[in-house]
């Protein structure tokens, strides 16, 4: 079966990415306007240590193994994040900086050193530092869609409440919530979106899909929800031009066009949206100027 | 002066059971430097208080302390004789302004929401009974026809009276104000001190953080000097005292200046 001349692989592959961009979108505005936007960048870089990990401790190399080891590690990686931070008193960006570097450094090097360490069968995990979806089979694709229906259900949820303390985390204390709990769960949600992302844009490049979507959608409104719906819109358009041009040109990684098709929009969005966008801005200035 | 409680009040009802606020022996420190020290303060009467220090005097930290949003060393507050848990319904917060993005993609409506969101629980979404309140809320600080202004797009007055409004949807009837004057036009100043008295008539109590010694003297009916301690407390008249104000304000370069512009305005007050 086929469609547009695509195998129907291919088709459900990019469904399942399609998803997961929707909900990267989603639960990224959340973290970008709780201003944790590198969060996602540090839990990203540590996946490639539990990806690793996950193969060596089991031998198993499908998806769903590697996925939750790459969950373990950007959790450890997060904690790491926050004891840096506790007991150095190092400030958030170097300790953001710390982490990404020493995490990444860590995982490639686990990586790249397994074939030479004999494990001839681990060919194809250095996949998971740009992405590559041509590999990824329908039910990996079940999988990914299922993760994404999950975290958008969740945020749908707690909409009320993440809204709540991501505008202003002081009040939502003194009224009685939780707000460290409530943070952990968007913090936790990145970190799965960040490894739902890994197969499809890879470790170096998936908070891309995080961040960039929210804040493009940022210019064409000033409604919260319309915000995530649109940004999740614009992850999924994204993941979807990445996948398809990919799967026209295989030797081209997916995690870079998904990355360039998300910031293509960005650019249009920029320049072209109402109210904030560059053009109505300059029209403005004009017209107060005549 | 170690036990500085705000003596009965000539004005304003008489609680009589336990005082509505009680600060038993508050101390709060950052990084192991102390920046309240003891204080002992009970509030016994509905009316508008006002604590009046100079910057860094440790008046914000005093308030979030009350709110548990800054752990104390040492010492415990009261809100009607019972820990601010079991009261939290019960008492409102108006945070300073400048400590959210007010570039969030939220309009007035929204904002004004969140202040019925502790009553609503978990999960649950305001619905007609919360928006009626939150429309009332915005109309008593003037603001109904902005309802659905993105809050960026409001002067400084406007945020201010946005945020008093979101106390007000609260239902409280302890108010907990931070800095509410700071850079606030006279019409929102006004419009401010006018729905605090409100509030007052109703028999509720308002405390308010404030800085301006040429105000407070005007608008409190009761206040406590602090500078990392508790100087003095009790009726404005009473409290506001060239040797009191010497005493809070000793060290600070603007303290000549703020003296003499407050003995100026007390003698043309009542």
């Amino acid at each position: 079966m086929t469609l547009l001349g695509l195998p129907y692989n291919t088709l459900v592959v990019a469904v399942g990415v399609a998803a997961v961009g929707f909900a990267a979108g989603v639960v990224g505005s959340l973290c970008v306007l709780r201003k944790r936007s590198l969060v996602g960048d540090a839990a990203a870089h540590a996946t490639l240590v539990g990806v690793a990990g996950a193969f060596l401790a089991t031998g198993r190399r499908d998806l769903a193994t590697l996925l939750v080891g790459a969950l373990s590690a950007a959790i450890a990686g997060l904690a790491a994040l926050l004891l840096v931070r506790r007991f150095t008193r190092t400030r958030d960006d170097a300790a953001t900086a710390i982490v990404i570097g020493v995490s990444f450094g860590l995982g490639i090097t686990l990586v790249s050193g397994l074939p030479a360490w004999g494990y001839a069968n681990s060919a194809g995990l250095e996949q998971f530092l740009l992405g590559h979806t041509a590999a990824l089979t329908a039910a990996d694709a079940m999988l990914l869609t299922g993760v994404a229906c999950f975290a958008t259900v969740v945020v749908t949820l707690l909409f009320k409440e993440t809204t709540l303390v991501a505008f202003d985390a002081a009040f939502a204390a003194a009224t009685g919530w939780p707000v460290l709990l409530i943070d952990a769960v968007i913090v936790g949600l990145v970190a799965v979106m960040v490894v739902a992302g890994l197969p499809a844009v890879g470790a170096v490049l998936v908070t891309a899909l995080v961040v960039i979507p929210p804040v493009a959608a940022r210019a064409w409104t000033d409604r919260m929800s319309t915000m995530l719906l649109l940004a999740g819109t614009m992850g999924l358009v994204a993941a979807v031009v990445g996948v398809l041009v990919s799967a026209a040109w295989p030797r081209l990684a997916t995690g870079p066009l998904v990355v360039l098709a998300a910031a293509a929009i960005f650019g249009i969005s920029f320049i072209a949206a109402p109210k904030r966008g560059w053009i109505a801005r300059r029209l403005r200035d004009a017209a107060r100027n005549a | 002066m170690s036990r500085a409680a705000a003596d009965p009040g000539q004005d304003g009802p008489r609680a009589g059971g336990p005082p509505l606020v009680d600060f038993h022996d508050v101390t709060v420190a950052y990084g192991g430097r102390p920046v309240i020290w003891n204080v002992d303060l009970e509030i016994d009467a509905a009316c508008l208080f006002g604590i009046i220090g100079p910057n860094g005097a440790g008046k914000s930290t005093l308030l979030k302390a009350a709110l548990g949003l800054v752990p104390m060393v040492g010492g415990s507050v009261h809100f009607f004789g019972k820990p601010l848990r079991e009261v939290r319904p019960r008492v409102g917060y108006v945070p300073q302004r400048e400590t959210v993005d007010w570039d969030f993609p939220v309009n007035v409506m929204d904002v004004v929401l969140m202040g019925t969101y502790g009553r609503l629980g978990w999960f649950r979404r305001p619905g007609a009974r919360e928006r009626q309140l939150a429309r009332d809320s915005l109309d008593r600080v003037g603001l109904a026809d902005l309802a659905g202004r993105q809050i960026g797009r409001l002067s400084g007055g406007q945020q201010q009276r946005v945020f008093l409004a979101r106390a007000l949807a609260q239902q409280a009837d302890v108010y907990l104000l931070d800095e509410p004057m700071a850079g606030v036009d006279m019409r929102s100043q006004e419009q401010i001190f006018r729905v605090l008295a409100e509030l007052k008539a109703e028999g509720r109590l308002v405390i308010v953080v404030h800085h301006d010694l040429r105000t407070a003297a005007e608008w409190f009916d009761r206040v406590a000097l602090v500078d990392m301690r508790l100087v003095a407390s009790g009726p404005t008249a009473a409290v506001l005292t060239p040797e009191n104000l010497q005493r809070t304000y000793a060290g600070h370069i603007d303290v000549l200046e703020e003296l003499g512009r407050a003995v100026a305005t007390r003698g043309r007050t009542p």
